[in-house]
């Protein structure tokens, strides 16, 4: 569909605002139900095969995969010590982008930073305006939570229960694993539920030497849980199943769309049910209100490029611009009946904000496989998962809730290794006998969710189109520090009691934001004085209104968000059908 | 070098600076001492506003001279062995080249014009003689006075050949030469089932 074609006129059953993991869900769920959507995404449509070429050679791109010189990414010293973050030279690079966008593969997919300009607190903000989002580039892990993370309250005390339990998402868990495709090998754990997984990835022998060495002590790592189709799904056409190919753990993206991303998985079949209209460069900066009911009637967008303005009218308004993307245009759409923005009585649109700590990690080497000839390992969309150890059974003194691993090992196009000293024939024998024999993870863990940790709108700095900027008061506290020295004195255990040669302990704690997974700015709960939406993502104050992504999540758990956002977007998108088709909103 | 003491470079710099400065007529100490991460005062608007960059140049970065230079220095951090073709073969300089080129961080362009010339004064110092024309093992030693003293990245000397050896790195191992025929790389090619600990035959402990 050519976007000029877009019937802009037309009053929709639903906008969707975002194109990511949850507009991508909300698009395919509401269209299924034969509601006419009209789906809104603030960056372009990417030729994105052209774009992440995923088995591109190195000496085959002009950059060798690097981002070319006009253009920089911000390093850990420039989002921490600088401030705002520059590098030399950066000042003069044409286009700024966040840590991720430091590849020849993701640099149009991430944002310019300057166009996108936000204040306050360091944080590592990774944005993706294109269709699709950040799913075009994600790390894939798939997990779940379980009743260890829904009812975390009830089991120490500290935040709130999310109004769901396990159950009620179960079976949505198990709608997204078979409408796009996981692999994975079961575990039984409580903690850490199973997917309905396809053909698993397998463990290379240093990982092996791990799981062994774990077992004994009753920890469990498990391949990497990977939103990848390895077997295919014969319902999707654009989907091709894993291959197996080399340089998968570049986690560019993945160009062959085994892995899943919004676009291939949910957008483009959801465009084939002749119900869904797609308008991109569509930047909304205001949610409509109707002045007599209260209750949203449309959006406010600017075209990204001519910078008109356009207003289109829904029965419903789904939001799904991403955990802190959602938060600001709620705050942004003020009106005589929502001063304080939309949905947001209870002053708690921005707050209660978490996400994952990471930094803290290990890389040794296993003795025994130094010298071996080389072998395949990165081929596989991921390596291993070592789950959740901690406040399970028993207590931990020191901090509350838990953290997991990702972690890889084996040979890689660019060998691990050449961080070794010196230089000249040894060091080059050295990277070449090593270069098999790394192995490393590093930690993900629970960011507790704080009223006091929030974001609110700029007063003065505004974005390319004139809408105020985001202002962050977001900082780590003394529960996440004392729990990256954990992870730090684990990994480093862990790898000792496996026999690997440590290499390097990582204690740096990355800057907040560097986990990409931002949550909880418009929590979930029964209480509409304490909470912003209810157990469907539904607005209390605003019937027609959803916020169907991370902004949901009444804690962070320590597992990737993304199955538990489209999980819970496919159940409140079937509960918004059914309410709507009753005359309920 | 691992027969003799390790040579302080800070004793030994002054030394070679002051040849240095009376054969070419330069000025002498300060150098040019360019912390990596000194706090910037700049703010959001000033970049903001910034201005779009100019058009890339032409121009070679280095002179043939230099090229010549970063050629064997590149093949002194990465040599030719028995195994494979080192840096030179994988025109590793060639890539220095292009990054450099290209670059618009005028302090990293300054970095390596000065650590040329440094390299050059080091082995006139050590050796007697340019680096180019020096043997491999005096080019080595060079070399070894700057990696035994890489944690004094005050000296623009030792940030310089950190800056070579991560770039002569990245150059050969993104080389058809370093992934191949170094490496013997597997992967970038389709499979019909994933490998695991199994299929890469028994490893013995």
């Amino acid at each position: 569909m050519a976007e000029s074609e877009v019937n802009l006129t037309k009053t929709y059953d639903a906008i969707v605002i975002g194109s990511g993991a949850a507009g991508g869900m909300a698009a395919h769920v509401l269209t299924s139900h034969g509601l006419q959507v009209l789906l809104l995404e603030a960056g372009k449509k990417l030729p994105v095969e052209k774009e992440l070429r995923s088995m591109e050679w190195p000496y085959d791109n002009p950059y060798r995969g690097q981002l070319s010189p006009d253009q920089h990414s911000l390093t850990f010293n420039e989002y921490t010590i600088r401030n705002p973050p520059y590098g030399p030279g950066s000042e003069k690079a044409k286009h700024l982008k966040s840590y991720i966008g430091s590849s020849d593969y993701v640099k149009n997919i991430v944002v310019d930073e300057r166009e996108n300009p936000f204040t306050g607190t360091n944080y590592a903000w990774v944005r993706a305006r294109c269709l699709g989002g950040k799913t075009n580039i994600w790390g894939r892990l798939a997990l779940r939570l379980s009743d260890y993370d829904f009812k975390a309250k009830s089991r120490d005390g500290y935040g709130e229960d999310w109004p769901i339990s396990y159950s009620d998402i179960a079976p949505y868990y198990d709608k997204v694993d078979l409408y796009l495709g996981i692999t994975g090998v079961k575990e039984n754990l409580p903690y850490l539920p199973d997917s309905i997984f396809q053909r698993p990835t397998k463990l290379n022998c240093a990982e092996v030497t791990l799981k062994d060495s774990l077992a004994k002590i009753g920890r469990v790592l498990t391949q990497y849980r990977a939103g990848v189709t390895s077997d295919g799904l014969k319902h999707n056409k654009y989907r091709s199943r894993c291959y197996g190919r080399g340089a998968c753990e570049r986690k560019g993206g993945c160009d062959i769309h085994a892995a899943f991303d919004s676009p291939t998985g949910l957008i483009y079949p959801a465009m084939d049910t002749g119900n869904l209209a797609l308008r991109t460069n569509a930047v909304v900066r205001e949610i409509t209100v109707d002045p007599q009911t209260g209750k949203a009637s449309g959006v406010h967008f600017i075209d990204s490029q001519t910078m008109k303005d356009y207003a289109v009218r829904a029965k419903v308004v789904v939001v799904a611009a991403s955990t802190l993307e959602s938060a600001r245009l709620l705050l942004l759409s003020k009106s005589r009946l929502h001063p304080n923005g939309l949905a947001n009585s209870s002053g708690h649109v921005g707050h209660n904000f978490c996400e994952h700590i990471m930094g803290p990690g290990v890389t040794g080497r296993a003795r025994n496989l130094v010298g071996k000839p080389p072998t395949l390992d990165d081929g596989r969309p991921g390596g291993f998962y070592l789950t959740r150890f901690r406040n399970l059974a028993e207590k931990h003194p020191k901090f509350i809730r838990g953290y997991g691993f990702e972690g890889g090992s084996g040979s890689t196009m660019f060998p691990r290794g050449t961080d070794a000293h010196g230089f000249g024939a040894a060091f080059k024998e050295e990277v070449r006998k090593n270069q098999g024999a790394f192995i490393s993870m590093g930690a993900f863990g629970e960011v507790l969710a704080r009223y006091e940790n929030y974001v609110d709108l700029d007063p003065v700095v505004k974005d390319k189109w004139g809408i105020p900027a985001l202002r962050f008061h977001y900082k780590f506290g003394d529960n996440e520090h004392r729990m990256a020295e954990d992870m730090k004195e684990t990994a480093q255990e862990m790898f000792e009691a496996a026999g690997f040669e440590i290499t390097h302990v990582s204690s740096r704690v990355l800057t907040e934001g560097w986990s990409i997974h931002e949550l909880g700015t418009s929590r979930m709960g029964n209480d509409p004085k304490t909470s912003v939406l209810n157990q469907f993502q539904q607005s209390h104050d605003v019937k027609n209104l959803f916020v169907v992504d991370g902004s949901a999540f009444v804690n962070a758990s320590c597992q990737n968000p993304t199955w538990t956002i489209m999980s819970l977007c496919w159940r409140s998108c079937d509960y918004l059908a059914d309410e709507l088709s009753k005359g309920n909103l | 070098m691992s027969t003799k003491d390790p040579i302080d470079l800070r004793q030994d710099r002054r030394e070679w600076l002051k040849t240095s400065a009376a054969a070419l007529g330069a000025s002498l100490l300060p150098l040019p001492a360019m912390p990596a991460e000194t706090p910037q005062a700049e703010t959001a608007s000033a970049a903001l506003q910034a201005k779009p960059a100019e058009p890339k140049s032409a121009a070679r970065f280095f002179t043939p001279t230099q090229h010549a230079l970063v050629d064997e220095l590149s093949e002194t951090i990465i040599p030719a062995d028995s195994h494979s073709g080192g840096a030179k073969a994988a025109k590793v300089a060639d890539y220095i080249e292009q990054v450099l080129r290209e670059s618009f961080d005028d302090s990293r362009k300054a970095l390596w014009h000065e650590g040329l010339r440094l390299i050059d004064v080091m082995s006139q110092h050590y050796h007697g003689k340019a680096f180019v024309n020096a043997s491999p093992e005096d080019r080595i030693a060079v070399l070894t006075v700057l990696s035994d003293n890489d944690h004094m990245t005050d000296l623009p000397e030792v940030r310089f050949f950190i800056e070579l050896k991560r770039l002569t790195v990245h150059g050969y191992y993104t080389s058809k030469i370093g992934i191949h025929d170094e490496l013997n790389y597997k992967g970038n090619c389709i499979l019909q089932e994933y490998l695991g600990c199994d299929d890469q035959g028994p490893v013995s402990s």
